[in-house]
């Protein structure tokens, strides 16, 4: 089957799929973000075990396959009652193991702060909430937009995780297995959904560089 | 608040600062030992001593940026809370200057002295506004207001952290070696804010290498040395009779050349 024939008959099901990942990536990235912001601030908190369940949190979650952490999502849930639809439970998974990560990156923008800010800002009265919205979580978030720009695509490319249940409308990667199902798509099959998480990650790497430029922090 | 402490409260013999046999260990070492001091209303207090004294950790223990093994520090008579909404309340009260200056990297100059106040005091924006320029422009960088930190030099960042002190109305301010970091050039303009605010009544704790300043507009020097209080007493006794053999070396060396 050669490009064109693929793209005639299969192109609806492709467009279908990146539409999907799209949306799925850009629900998942909000979570990531929020609950990346939630366990990073119970990791710095003065609390210990606050600290001790941050840190736990994110040892686990960046410890564990994501396939693994799948099929306890969509298999093992539904054992406690807890019975989601196979979109949600692609779009958990990949909210679990990016903010792991996305905690991380933000630890590491946090020590670039420099004890003697939070020094400061303890000195003129601020409480620990005012400090972590004020100075902590504003400076995170502009010193850390290159690496979020990695883990935004490093979300999209783990909800290809949504290949392995039956999604409707199927995802990128579901497609392929959809079209090499049903004719002999062969490589080129891949190729053509490759391509679409490469322009998609080239656009958010153009993006985050022009986001970055904006808003760093000069030092 | 009972009676008796609201009635000494308002006497005017108790300090805005009193530590009381201060102790402090950083694991075996001895860091203060049984540091007792008191700054009245008014009083310009300068520290001075060699590296490794104690003096910036005494200093830093008066907000409790540093915590203490035993002993008490009083502000105007009241222990200081050891955590939490009232210890905030309390370090709103004190003003504090660093010596790596320690601005807020992400606000403008203008937005770093009315945090603070808008925060903390809960000031209506406007008014916060117009208090910090008034003050950036009395220390002499009301033209730098907008721009961030990093885009000033190091003088004019100092002089901005101690702008964004005023700002809360201190009781009292801390400097911890606040032209240590300086090129020596930007020095003046530093202290030259701090001569004006101690001639204009300000209480204050200074740590400081600057001798000519301790001349000028200090109440009283403290030397410090191995985490004690070696001497004490006015500028001109101290730099022109001291009267411990430690504090003649320590003037030695810095006079050696």
């Amino acid at each position: 089957m050669g490009l064109s024939e693929l793209l005639s008959t299969y192109g609806d099901k492709y467009l279908q799929g990146l539409l999907a990942t799209w949306s799925m990536t850009a629900v998942s990235f909000v979570f990531v973000m929020a609950l990346a912001v939630l366990v990073t601030v119970a990791r710095v908190s003065p609390y210990r075990p606050l600290r001790l369940v941050g840190d736990l949190y994110v040892q686990v979650f960046r410890n564990i396959p994501g396939v693994a952490l799948l099929i306890i999502v969509a298999y093992a849930l539904p054992e406690l009652r807890i019975v989601l639809d196979w979109r949600t439970c692609v779009i958990v998974t990949t909210v679990l193991l990016g903010s792991a990560f996305g905690s991380e990156n933000f630890m590491s923008g946090i020590n670039t702060i420099g004890v003697g800010q939070i020094e400061a800002a303890r000195s003129l009265g601020l409480s620990f909430t005012q400090i972590v919205r004020k100075i902590v979580i504003p400076q995170a978030l502009r010193t850390t937009v290159l690496p979020m720009t990695n883990l935004l695509i490093a979300v999209m490319l783990t909800t290809a995780l949504g290949s392995q249940v039956p999604l409707n409308p199927q995802e990128l990667t579901g497609v392929v297995s959809y079209v090499n199902t049903r004719a002999t798509g062969g490589v080129l099959a891949f190729l053509v959904s490759a391509l679409g998480y490469v322009l998609t990650a080239l656009v958010i790497s153009f993006v985050g560089n022009r986001l970055d430029r904006r808003v760093r922090i000069l030092r | 608040m009972s009676k008796t402490d609201a009635v000494e409260k308002s006497g005017r013999d108790v300090p805005v600062i009193e530590l009381r046999h201060v102790d402090k260990h950083y694991g075996n070492l001895h860091v203060l030992r049984d540091v007792s001091l008191k700054v009245k209303k008014g009083e310009v207090v300068v520290v001075i001593g060699p590296s490794g004294s104690g003096k910036s950790t005494m200093c830093r223990t008066i907000n409790r940026l540093e915590t203490i093994d035993s002993g008490d520090i009083l502000i105007e008579g009241e222990p200081l809370p050891q955590e939490g909404r009232e210890l905030a309340r309390m370090r709103a009260e004190l003003g504090m200057v660093f010596q790596q200056f320690n601005l807020f990297a992400h606000l403008s100059v203008l937005d770093n002295v009315t945090l603070g106040p808008c925060e903390v005091l809960g000031l209506p924006k406007d008014e916060a506004e117009a208090r910090a320029m008034e003050l950036l422009e009395r220390v002499g960088v009301g033209e730098q207001a907008h721009k961030v930190p990093a885009q000033l030099s190091g003088g004019q960042q100092q002089r901005a952290a101690i702008a964004r002190s005023l700002a809360m109305r201190p009781k009292a301010m801390m400097f911890d070696e606040p032209t240590s970091a300086l090129d020596p050039e930007m020095i003046n303009e530093v202290l030259d804010v701090m001569v004006e605010l101690a001639r204009g009544g300000m209480t204050m704790v200074v740590v400081t290498h600057e001798m000519g300043f301790a001349r000028r507009v200090a109440s009283r020097v403290i030397f410090m040395a191995e985490g004690q209080i070696v001497e004490e007493g006015s500028p001109d006794e101290f730099f022109n009779h001291p009267k411990t053999q430690r504090a003649r070396d320590f003037l030695d060396s810095i006079r050696g050349h």
